[in-house]
């Protein structure tokens, strides 16, 4: 086990925290709301599908991601509106949702494409090679050879940090989903804020889908996200609702998933299981309440707001 | 100016108001789900007679619907106990893995060649049911302990908990349970350890019966036990029941033991019943599907026994459709899921009603501004 094997495993966390980090910060929008959004398991997979079949179509990258990003919101345009107007049950909604997700992606994935086999292959986004940057020992590979989109993400981190946290527009986000009632005394419209949150939930969730599709994998599955939705919110909890700490979250899980691949080819002893599992295990010891992760939670997360 | 529609102080809730507004829900969902029919040429009812024939009107698929059903109703019921209890668990699919670990673990033991041998089934299966009971609801009571005792947000533990425990089956069916051979998964179980089959000519098996029994049992902790009262008031204002002297704390806990050990029955009657082996994926989302069948059947015990028929059935229709008519099962899902949206959807319905002065005092106001 070599600098090779540092430089695989490296670049492969990063590459695979790309997609669960965007959605992740979506996520982060919607739970500093106050509205715990489930499902953007199924917005992935259709932003996933959607992605897939734009370039299919066309060819044209980034009208796919945009497509995606269309999906995304107009799907989580009826979860808002069911969290937020209709005050629903969040998670029934948002879990009820993703089968509804999966049920209209498989049928629509058929429709379109008939029992006939899988494209040979559809329009992608490459690593990109940076030069003299790429070519650097180690950090080369690593850091310098991902897809736009991987630069892209990271780069929304920081923009969303700043919304987040040196905005109006932030402020009045994090006390609906703080002190709802008193923000609301503040003249700032809460359900108007949690409408926000849920929305760049989704456009990040359907974008999230489109990387997925168009940067890693190239094709369409109905099991192509398999609880990736469910991990971006293990990140977000992991990332105590900060888009920073989320990012670093992101490449933790990655890098864990990465180690497992890699530790199979080389056969070693340890159970890849365990690697898998242990991101969870963290996330889980990190919301128990054992060490105080409680006070960082939106204080009214999951509790729909009724207007006095 | 008064509006059409006008907010009721409390929402309408008599079972006349909340039978109307349900079945609203589901047959608006089944119109809109006969537009996908008429795209495959098909018209929505002959669809729909093919989709229940097949279930109900055929003994083989009668049968293969009791299988579906079984493990549906007991992750309904483990909904219902905890939810009702004011525990938001999620973590179902994880209680079903663990129950089915815990009782093919238990069932190997008497394969041939194994340690203590084959075990007389009178005591085989009530153990089997003790092992998978407590096995998952330890999981669950986990959760539980973290929330009464230390605050932690049950449903985003209870949600990543699922991953744990499907990682740790992973490993035991890729590790100390693999059977040899190519696939990660555990060795057939041996003939005696299965449920037993109770319609010749189905594969239909006992589990339907530990089902109703869960059912009946869990109505009468809710309805008839003074500790299923207390966990009722836990549930509905916690605060309340602490100041009646309740161990609110306990009770959460226990509610957590109960319903996780539903799911591990599950677990257990899809593994004796029906599998026979245990893979990796064998919840097959059924812990997320059981929590849909729970709310469709109003959080109400007795109402789960039809509910996870309903589902259980429309899946086996589901799959024969495919076959015969080529319509992807997948229509299904649209339906069942847009069913369940719309009645909460729905829901918001019994909070208005038609507001009588509007059309009294509309014509007046209009006749106002014109002058």
């Amino acid at each position: 086990m070599g600098s090779a094997f540092i430089v695989a495993w490296l670049s492969a966390s990063l590459r695979l925290a790309g997609p669960v980090l965007l959605a992740a910060l979506g996520e982060t929008f919607a739970e500093q709301s106050g509205v715990l959004n489930v499902g953007i398991e199924g917005t992935i997979l259709l932003g996933a599908l959607a992605s897939f079949l734009a370039s299919y179509y066309t060819g044209m990258i980034w009208l796919a991601l945009l497509v995606a990003l269309l999906i995304g919101v107009a799907a989580n345009l009826l979860l808002a509106w069911m969290y937020v107007s209709l005050r629903a049950s969040q998670v029934v909604a948002g879990l009820v949702f993703n089968v509804l997700a999966l049920g209209v992606a498989s049928t629509v994935y058929r429709w379109a494409l008939g029992n006939s086999a899988l494209p040979e292959s559809i329009a992608m986004f490459h690593p990109l090679h940076l030069g003299a940057l790429s070519n650097l020992p180690l950090i080369g590979p690593v850091l310098f050879s991902q897809t736009l989109l991987f630069y892209l993400t990271i780069a929304l981190a920081f923009v969303a940090h700043f919304v987040l946290f040196r905005t109006n527009f932030g402020l009045a986000l994090r006390s609906s989903g703080e002190n709802p009632a008193t923000a609301d005394s503040a003249g700032i419209s809460v359900s108007r804020m949690r409408y926000a949150g849920t929305l760049i939930s989704g456009a990040a969730a359907g974008m999230a889908g489109g990387y997925l599709v168009l940067a890693q994998v190239g094709i369409f599955r109905e099991t192509i996200v398999s609880g990736q939705g469910f991990i971006a919110l293990g990140i977000v909890i992991f990332g105590r609702w900060n888009p920073l700490k989320a990012a670093v979250a992101a490449i933790v899980f990655g890098a864990c998933d990465a180690l497992q691949l890699s530790l199979q080819i080389f056969g070693t002893h340890i159970p890849p299981q365990l690697l898998l599992a242990l991101p969870y295990i963290v996330t889980i010891l990190a919301i128990s309440g054992l060490f105080g992760g409680k006070a960082v939670q939106p204080a009214a997360l999951m509790t729909p707001y009724v207007k006095e | 100016m008064a509006k059409l529609f006008e907010r009721r102080l409390t929402p309408l809730d008599s079972p006349l108001a909340i039978s109307t507004t349900t079945s609203a829900a589901f047959l608006t969902a089944m119109l809109v789900t006969s537009f996908l029919f008429l795209r495959y040429g098909a018209s929505p009812l002959q669809a729909y007679a093919a989709l229940f024939h097949e279930p109900f009107g055929t003994l083989r698929g009668f049968g293969y619907s009791l299988v579906r059903a079984s493990p549906l109703a007991l992750v309904a019921l483990g909904t219902i106990v905890s939810w009702r209890s004011g525990f938001a668990y999620l973590g179902f699919e994880g209680c079903f893995v663990i129950g089915a670990a815990a009782t093919a673990w238990l069932a190997l033991l008497g394969a041939p060649g194994a340690q203590p041998g084959p075990m007389p089934s009178f005591l085989f299966f009530p153990l089997a049911i003790l092992f998978g009971f407590v096995a998952a609801g330890i999981w669950a009571a986990l959760v539980g302990i973290v929330r009464a005792r230390f605050g932690g947000n049950e449903v985003l533990i209870s949600l990543m908990s699922n991953y744990v425990a499907i990682f740790i089956l992973q490993y035991l069916v890729s590790g100390p349970m693999r059977a040899p051979g190519s696939l990660p998964e555990t060795r057939l179980l041996p003939r005696a350890t299965w449920l037993p089959f109770i319609l010749p000519g189905t594969r239909a098996h006992a589990g339907i019966l530990i089902a109703i029994a869960a059912a009946i049992l869990a109505w009468m902790l809710l309805r008839k036990v003074t500790l299923g009262y207390e966990l009722i008031v836990t549930g509905f204002n916690p605060f309340a029941a602490r100041y009646a002297g309740i161990d609110v704390p306990r009770r959460l806990e226990l509610a957590a033991f109960f319903a996780g050990g539903l799911g591990g029955l599950a677990g257990m009657v899809e593994v004796l019943g029906s599998q026979h082996r245990v893979m990796d994926g064998i919840s097959g989302g059924m812990g997320f599907v059981g929590i849909v069948v729970a709310l469709l059947a109003r959080l109400n015990p007795v109402a789960v026994i039809p509910t996870a028929l309903l589902y259980g059935g429309m899946s086996v229709g589901a799959d024969a459709m495919q076959r015969h008519a080529d319509i992807p099962s997948s229509i299904t899902f649209i339906l069942e899921s847009l069913a369940v949206l719309l009645v909460l959807a729905f829901d918001a319905l019994r909070y208005y009603r038609l507001n009588p002065a509007f059309w009294r005092s509309a014509p007046p106001a209009a006749a106002e501004e014109l002058k």
